[in-house]
């Protein structure tokens, strides 16, 4: 039971917050929001502390799928597990005290919608975390993808969001597809959904089917986590609110795909074909979106590129057989990328949401200490700087890259240089500098607060790497040249930054004017984005035009059309039946009744 | 004591009953209408009568109440529903209440 109340404060909260929310008013529901995530957080811990060592199952009911087999839907609380539910409700509990400070200005308009739909996220997120099944994990996959579209789209009068909203929507309805696919083929193959069945049976099942199952449940990953090709709508979903990118970008939404091929680990590693691809796809993803965020200005869009990136190291973890190192990073980098979105929207709160550009503001370290500490702190752990959280688990990932090929060793540590380029180009044109934009000041404390706790989770998350490879049953071995290799990787990328930005030993704009060809193509992602729009949605658009105006309106419209005269004349001879006159009414009822009578007679 | 022969009951019911149905028919005072029905009603009511007493058979009394009953409660409720239409559209004929037409 006490297991299951991880569970159960987000939905109250939803339908508490959701239903008399216009009653209790836009304050009370944040409080009850933050109350609610905050004690499914101490629960999920105790849960974790119990589950640790031991997993524990909480069976929930039977569902009756078929007469033979019966489909037991549970919890599964084991290490995996309950740590990322603890991770998760602990990060939300802060972003989402974050967001009453941020949502201020719009208390009074309907913002408790905003945290009845976060409880909800958090709840749909939480089921997939604990599920131990499929079929509850894909019911949490479907409420996540609801809640992201109601959040990405809440400032429903910017077209930009309801957009972005829509490209989220379809773009992750594409890899659901794929995701159901894969679920009903892991039923042929395995004949069961439920995570322990898959787990024994993964290597006894014939490996064309594992592996065709495999491919459809890891596109259902590549949506959810915006890996290419479905990646487009994560730079677009940073229309949304800060606490919404903060929480879908660091632990949420795009951290259930890894989550899921983390989770039936043991399933993907029986299939080679599979892990290849995911090696693939994570490759392909992890430096396109550092590419992408070098040449971007977007204040919050070099970060979701750099989630995009991060996510892809991961998969490349998890493709390389390395659980722990993938799972670990996802643990680390939800403090550190959380930490950056709530210092990024630190920034745009003080310019009441006016700013987007990194080159609009600058020159904020005296005005605005606490926001600079923070999101340096970020930068630091997101580029994998001794000691902070990030360093060990892209240690992890760098090493196993190294081991398994060289040339994958090579991209990682190329992403490596860049991610650390990107992320302090954006803190020094921020926050270093001549002022370009006055009236900045430090946010109030309820802001503060998550992110002085964030920051302590950046810098000493790490550490927990030990304990966490011994709860996973694994050794850690740390290398010392890769710990040499990443601490250099690490520095180039910040010194060319800080050369570029910082110094002006290199004028920044001649550079740009030098690569703009370069500049371009990695802005626009090498052109996916406007190939989907332009060329698919556009084409499809063309089609049906084409199609409009000659099937349609000759074929159809010309059937339909010509039976027209038809109908009308029977309706019209029906039509003298019915002029309302009660007297003819009379009459047909007693001619019906002298009709009736005078058969009756004829009968006999 | 003479009794009335069977057939002057039947007579007088199927003269009033078809005087009802005239009127029902030709008739388009919504008023006259009404009043046409409780004559046909009043016809099946003979008839029953006439049925008791020759035939011996005790229902037609029973029956012939029923209908005194039902035709008192339907006259309450036609006119009722006369009365409002009357006044909410100043109309007296069945011609003139067409709003339900097809």
């Amino acid at each position: 039971m006490e297991f299951l109340l991880v569970l159960i404060f987000p939905v109250v909260a939803f339908l508490v917050v959701g239903l008399l929310g216009r009653r209790l008013g836009d304050f009370p529901s944040a409080i009850i929001t933050v109350l609610a995530s905050s004690l499914s957080f101490l629960f999920s811990l105790y849960a974790a502390l119990q589950a640790i060592k031991n997993p524990v199952h909480v069976p929930l009911y039977t569902f009756i799928l078929l007469q033979s087999k019966p489909l037991e839907l549970g919890l599964l609380f084991d290490t995996l597990s309950s740590v990322v539910a603890t991770l998760v409700t602990f990060v939300a509990t802060f972003i989402f005290l974050y967001s009453i400070g941020y949502m201020r200005n719009l208390f009074g308009q309907w913002t408790y919608k905003f945290y009845a739909y976060l409880s909800f996220f958090l709840f749909s997120m939480l089921l997939i975390v604990l599920s131990d099944n499929l079929l509850l994990l894909f019911f949490g996959w479907e409420g996540v993808g609801l809640a992201s579209y109601l959040l990405i789209g809440y400032f429903h009068e910017q077209r930009k969001a309801t957009n972005a909203a829509l490209e989220a929507f379809v773009m992750n309805r594409v890899g659901d597809w794929l995701f159901l696919l894969g679920i009903l083929m892991s039923f042929i193959t395995f004949g069961s959904i439920r995570y322990q069945e898959m787990w024994e049976k993964a290597h006894l099942v014939d490996p064309l089917m594992l592996s065709w199952a495999c491919l459809l449940l890891f596109g259902g990953a590549v949506g959810k986590s915006g890996q290419v090709p479905l990646h487009t709508w994560l730079p677009n979903a940073m229309a949304g609110p800060t606490p919404v990118s903060a929480l879908l970008h660091s632990s949420t939404m795009v951290a259930a795909g890894v989550y899921m091929v983390a989770r039936l680990h043991p399933v993907f590693e029986a299939s080679d074909t599979a892990l290849k691809v995911i090696v693939l796809v994570g490759s392909v993803t992890a430096l396109m979106a550092a590419l992408a965020a070098t040449s971007h200005t977007d204040i919050k869009k070099i970060i979701a590129f750099s989630t995009m990136s991060q996510l892809g190291l991961m998969f490349i973890a998890l493709g390389l057989k390395d659980k722990l190192a993938g799972s670990f990073h996802l643990i680390t980098h939800a403090f550190f990328k959380a930490l950056l979105f709530l210092a990024a929207g630190s920034v745009i709160h003080t310019f009441h949401h006016k700013v987007h550009d990194i080159y609009e503001v600058g020159g904020l370290r005296n005005k605005m200490p606490v926001t600079y500490l923070s999101f340096m702190v970020g930068a630091l752990a997101l580029a994998g700087v001794f000691p902070f959280a990030g360093f060990w688990s892209k240690e992890l990932i760098l090493g196993r890259a190294y081991e398994a090929s060289f040339g994958i060793g090579v991209l990682v540590s190329v992403v490596s240089v860049l991610t650390a380029y990107y992320i302090f180009r954006e803190g020094f044109v921020m926050f270093h500098g001549e002022e370009r934009k006055g009236g900045a000041h430090e946010s109030e404390g309820v802001m503060i607060l998550p992110m002085a706790v964030l920051m302590l989770g950046s810098v000493f998350a790490g550490f927990g790497v030990w304990w966490y490879g011994s709860l996973m049953g694994k050794e850690v071995h740390i290398h010392g040249d890769t710990v040499v290799l990443s601490l250099v990787i690490a520095l180039v990328g910040i010194g060319v930054a800080y050369g570029v930005y910082v110094r002006r030993w290199l004028s920044a704009e001649e550079l740009y004017r030098v690569l703009r060809p370069l500049h371009t193509t990695f802005r626009e992602q090498f052109f996916t984005e406007r190939f989907y729009h332009k060329t698919l949605a556009g084409g499809y658009l063309l089609w049906s035009k084409v199609m409009h105006q000659t099937v349609e309106t000759l074929l159809i419209d010309g059937v339909v059309n010509g039976f027209y005269p038809l109908f009308r004349s029977v309706g019209g001879v029906i039509n003298l039946l019915q002029r309302g006159k009660l007297n003819m009414y009379v009459l047909g009822i007693y001619a019906g009744l002298a009709l009736l009578v005078l058969i009756t007679i004829l009968w006999r | 004591m003479r009794t009335i022969p069977l057939e002057a009951y039947l007579i007088l019911s199927f003269l009033l009953f078809g005087l009802g149905l005239l009127g029902m028919i030709a008739r388009r005072n919504l008023v006259t209408v009404l009043m046409s029905m409780e004559l046909a009603l009043n016809a099946v009511n003979v008839a029953l009568v006439g049925a008791d007493v020759h035939l011996g058979m005790v229902e037609g009394q029973i029956f012939a109440l029923f209908i005194i009953a039902l035709a008192a409660a339907e006259a309450a409720v036609g006119l009722g529903i006369i009365i409002a239409i009357f006044r909410l559209r100043k109309v007296e004929s069945t011609d003139e209440i067409t709003d339900m037409r097809g």
